[in-house]
């Protein structure tokens, strides 16, 4: 197999007691775009500090490329990080900021000019050299530390939430940009970022991480689809856990089970419900499919869907068991949402859609 | 001008406000050109005190016991004339000077250097000294001096005198010194180690030795200088000060520059160097044979002094036997009434400051401002005044 | 003021108190001025009117003997200072000795504030000011004449050296060492707070593109603490620049500005010829001043 560009083995981390990471084992392939995903405190952005070199580890092993560079410096590691802040010098002007590692390295002043330029042109930001970065706009910085780091072509590049500043329209193009950006370079991404649509939209592999530990790592498809935990499950896009008695009324089985609510089909009986909410929209159903009825709980247009909360009839009417289920919005409008509410409805979904997750 | 305190600096500010305001009020002050002071009658009789008395006076001259409850002749004045003290005391001679022209003082412990500026100046008036009972046993010798009266008009009473002698460490110089060259043209033997008095009337030291050593420039008085005798003496102290290690003007810098060995010889006071010996320090001090300058301290009384009778009560009361002697003690000098030797606690301490000594007291050149009509009565040239002696002080330290 | 108060009497009847509270609401500028009017006041006629005295003065002389002032202008003190060279030499070791004092101050101050600001864990920094500042609360004679007592003839310092005489003794060097320590603290506070502000990512991204401690200090920290250590600079170089105590002490027989003005009032009591003295620093500092405000200090103090 080939050497990954980074391996951890059993790192650990604490800061004065307190255990920030707590174990965590990993490799990241060559060229991969790698996010590490995780709500806040849950050690993702302390792991690339340990990779970048910032921290040294509590114990454990930081390798990268297959050498072990536990305990070097960060000038001493080939990598080169985005900061969520930036961290661009305010006394430098953009080139000099985007030169600065090349300026170190002693390249030379002709060569260390070009490529600065071309990393500036590839972040689309000609012409900006000589401001200053308090002159910049949040997306106009975030691509000069962009620059900052390419321009160094290290063998891995290392993003600490750098889009967590941006307003969405402008965080939905840097992603895409970024995207481009890793394939064109061809080296190793890894992102960390608490927002599971970018890391599912951007990634090749993602790491969901919780309390210190990595909880599942896989490909995008992978951890939204076949959550290994109900932490993932719920972390990672919204999720309806099935569990006990409601499990078994509705599933006919034990355990505990994990639903998308894209996955589940709605509908009203014939002639019931509201126009463009009857059988039809069930569709057929296959002979393993899952069928459970409830009543609407609440209903919520969100422009492209909506949003149905739905309490199921199962273990009533001691349980309150409830599921959410995404509708595309094909023919309903804004004006129809609210008298969708207290309408008696079937829900469907195929039994593989019902993912058996560890207790 | 001695105990030039450093606190009295953090009063610049005050000071500075004080005399930009009080200058217009006392115009009244004589042409020191036309050599006379303004006429001021002395005090014809002594009446009934006044209840109170504003003193100007130098740290340790009016004492009533809050520095050491031992020291005190304060309380027994105010009990027997009902004479209530005030006292402020003035760290140098010019802040002396510019007190009592406030006009709020009745009374001041004056130096020679300030005395004839006050005379002069129309501040002080003469003092009769038949209302001064215990005057006639002051020493003849302090009476009637250049620095306390003028054309035989007595302006004050004398309290206490001391010299200013030639200190050194006995393991440091050997043999042991006779004459000022130590600090002057063989300075440089002890180079980095000379220390000298940090105030322009020590030029007129560097005068005294030039009296002795080149008697062709003719100096008859020290703090009579006129344009040759002065270069003279200020090129003496620039020559100095290559091997000045530092200049004092606060007594306790000098006894513990002499301590430590950072000064090996030069100017000092008796009480320097008994506080420096007490220390078991390797001190001792010389009256060299070129003589001394010194000082000699003279009270006298505000030409418009608010409690006239109470300021004679305490100026006899000062230089009564006991008080002069207890004072004197305190301080460190000479007293001026010989029959206060009997009262001192040690009772050699006549005999150390040589209070009797004529002959020592004679070698002794009082401070005495000097002014452009020469002191030693020269007619035909003008004299540098103490303003042109400032100046040329700066100029000797670089 | 003037406007103000008419047109609150003119309200008259309904509530002139009321009146003229809603008057201010609809001029903010009239409510600042009565704000600052005080203030302003005070710092007009007690600061800049005691400066305008003080140069007034500079053009009086006094009488030599008696002492009064003499309330003619004329140039005479000026012409003094200028002409003779005693002065030129004080006023260029004074220089000298604010520069020095400034710069070792600066040299001790900037890891000194870093270790403070960057370093230590946050829980040490409130104790690590604090510590810098006690020595403020010490006299500063009794820090000057502590400092006489180490300086002395076999005293610490020289044994420190390894014997007597090694040490600097009293001097020039002394004088600077003494001052050093005195305004150290007025160094160290605007540097700390410069660099307080300063996000540690600056040093991370420093050293992840490479630079080692050193270059991150002279390419990213110094740059843009300067105007923090230009701030403390401010006062280092002005309190050297005025002392006279200091130099007194520990000194020997050197004498700067400060010493002269001092000497011409205590000693000479020529205050007009302290005050052209004075002007000297006044000009030095104005000149300092100006310099400084280019690299954007002033907004640090």
């Amino acid at each position: 197999m080939e050497t990954p560009a980074i391996r951890l083995t059993g790192l650990r981390k604490s800061f004065g007691g307190v255990e920030a990471v707590a174990g965590v084992d990993l490799e990241i392939a060559d060229g991969e775009f790698f996010s590490m995903l995780g709500p806040s405190g849950s050690g993702k952005t302390t792991v690339l500090r340990l990779i970048a070199g910032f921290e040294l580890p509590t114990s454990g092993v930081v390798e990268l490329a297959g050498a072990d560079v536990t305990r070097r410096a960060p000038f001493e590691r080939d990598v080169n990080t985005v900061f969520q802040d930036y961290a661009l010098f305010p006394h430098m002007d953009v080139i000099d900021n985007v030169e600065y590692g090349l300026k170190i390295r002693k390249v030379g002043r002709r060569e260390r000019r070009e490529r600065a330029e071309a990393a500036l042109a590839a972040v689309r930001l000609e012409g900006y050299s000589h401001r200053r970065p308090g002159q910049l706009s949040g997306g106009q910085r975030q691509r000069v530390a962009l620059a900052r780091a390419l321009v160094n072509r290290p063998k891995v590049l290392l993003l600490d939430e750098p889009l967590g500043a941006l307003d969405l329209k402008l965080r939905e193009e840097m992603q895409l940009e970024l995207k481009q950006i890793q394939r064109q370079v061809g080296i190793t991404f890894v992102f960390v970022t608490h927002d599971q649509q970018e890391a599912l939209t951007m990634s090749d592999r993602i790491a969901v991480f919780n309390a210190g530990r990595i909880e599942q790592v896989g490909t995008p498809a992978e951890v939204y689809d076949q959550p290994g935990s109900a932490f993932v499950a719920g972390f990672v896009g919204t999720a309806n856990v099935l569990r006990d008695k409601v499990a078994r009324a509705v599933l006919g089985e034990d355990g505990c089970f994990a639903i998308r609510p894209e996955k589940i089909a709605l509908g009203g009986p014939a002639g019931s419900g509201p126009a463009g909410f009857g059988p039809a929209e069930l569709g057929e159903a296959a002979p393993d499919d899952v069928t459970a009825t409830g009543r609407v709980v609440e209903a919520v247009y969100a422009g492209a869907t909506t949003r149905f909360v739905v309490r199921l009839d199962a273990g009533s009417p001691d349980s309150t068991a409830q599921l959410v289920a995404l509708q595309q919005n094909l023919r309903t409008s804004s004006v129809d949402v609210q008298s969708y509410r207290d309408t008696p409805v079937t829900l469907r979904w195929r039994r593989e859609h019902a993912i058996r997750l560890p207790d | 001008m001695r105990r030039a305190r450093i606190i009295t600096g953090l009063a610049t500010a005050g000071l500075l406000a004080l005399s930009a305001c009080s200058s217009g009020s006392s115009g009244g002050g004589a042409n020191p050109a036309d050599g006379k002071p303004p006429k001021i009658d002395k005090l014809a009789s002594l009446g009934a005190g006044e209840g109170q008395v504003n003193i100007v006076s130098w740290a340790g001259y009016v004492e009533n016991g809050t520095n050491d409850p031992k020291v005190n002749w304060v309380t027994d004045f105010e009990k027997q004339t009902g004479c209530k003290v005030n006292s402020k005391v003035a760290g140098t001679s010019d802040e002396m000077v510019t007190l009592m022209k406030s006009g709020e003082y009745d009374l001041v412990s004056a130096s020679g250097d300030a005395s004839l500026r006050m005379i002069y100046g129309g501040v002080v008036a003469p003092v009769n000294t038949d209302l001064v009972p215990n005057y006639s046993d002051v020493r003849d010798f302090l009476k009637m001096k250049s620095w306390n009266s003028v054309d035989n008009v007595s302006y004050g009473i004398p309290h206490g005198w001391g010299a200013n002698l030639l200190a050194y460490r006995t393991d440091k110089v050997s043999p042991a010194p006779t004459s000022w060259s130590v600090v002057f043209d063989n300075a440089a033997a002890n180079a980095k180690h000379i220390t000298a008095y940090d105030s322009p009337i020590y030029i007129a030291d560097a005068a005294m030795y030039l009296m002795a050593h080149k008697p062709e420039l003719g100096i008859k008085n020290p703090y009579a200088l006129d344009d040759k005798q002065f270069n003279a003496a200020v090129d003496l102290l620039k020559a100095q000060n290559k091997n000045v290690g530092e200049y004092w003007s606060d007594y306790t810098k000098a006894v513990q520059a002499l301590k430590s060995g950072n000064t090996v010889a030069g100017t000092a006071w008796q009480v320097i160097v008994n506080l420096a010996e007490a220390d078991q320090a390797p001190v001792a001090a010389v009256l060299p044979s070129e003589g001394a300058t010194g000082w000699s301290d003279t009270w006298m009384v505000a030409a418009k002094a608010k409690h006239p009778n109470c300021a004679y009560k305490w100026m006899d009361w000062i230089i009564s036997p006991q008080t002069n002697a207890q004072a004197a003690e305190w301080f460190g000098e000479a007293p001026a009434n010989p029959k206060a030797c009997e009262f001192t606690s040690d009772k050699g301490h006549c005999d150390k400051y040589h209070a009797a000594d004529a002959a020592y007291a004679s070698k002794i050149w009082y401070w005495t401002t000097p002014t452009t009509r020469c002191l030693d009565g020269r007619t035909n040239v003008t004299c540098k005044d103490y303003a042109a002696w400032t100046q040329a002080w700066t100029g000797i330290k670089g | 003021m003037s406007l103000l108060s008419t047109d609150a009497g003119r309200s008259g009847s309904s509530g002139p108190a009321r009146r003229l509270a809603a008057w201010l609401h609809r001029h903010p500028s009239a409510r600042l001025s009565a704000l600052l009017s005080a203030p302003v006041l005070w710092l007009g006629v007690a600061y800049l009117g005691s400066l305008a005295v003080l140069f007034l003065s500079a053009f009086w002389t006094v009488n030599s003997f008696t002492g009064e002032v003499v309330r003619q202008p004329t140039l005479d003190n000026f012409r003094t200072i200028v002409t003779d060279a005693v002065y030129r030499t004080v006023t260029l070791r004074s220089i000298g000795v604010a520069v020095a004092v400034t710069l070792v101050d600066a040299a001790i101050a900037l890891p000194m504030a870093f270790f403070m600001a960057k370093v230590a864990a946050p829980r040490w920094r409130r104790l690590l000011v604090v510590a810098i500042l006690t020595p403020l609360w010490a006299s500063y004679l009794v820090k000057a004449y502590a400092w006489r007592v180490m300086l002395a003839n076999g005293g610490p310092v020289d044994w420190l050296l390894g014997g007597d005489g090694n040490g600097p003794g009293y001097g020039l060097t002394a004088t600077i060492l003494v001052l050093s320590y005195l305004w150290l603290p007025y160094m160290i506070l605007p540097i700390y707070a410069g660099l307080e502000r300063l996000p540690d990512s600056l040093l991370d991204a420093s050293a992840d593109l490479g630079a080692r401690a050193g270059r991150t200090f002279r390419s990213v920290v110094l740059p843009i603490v300067v105007p923090a250590v230009v701030a403390g600079s401010i006062f280092t170089f002005s309190l050297s620049l005025g002392d006279y105590i200091a130099v007194q002490i520990v000194g020997g027989k050197t004498q700067l500005i400060g010493n002269l003005v001092y000497a011409n009032i205590g000693a000479a009591n020529n205050l007009p010829f302290s005050a052209a003295l004075a002007t000297i620093p006044v000009l030095i500092m104005v000149v300092y001043l100006v310099a400084v405000r280019r690299s954007g200090a002033l907004e640090e103090l």
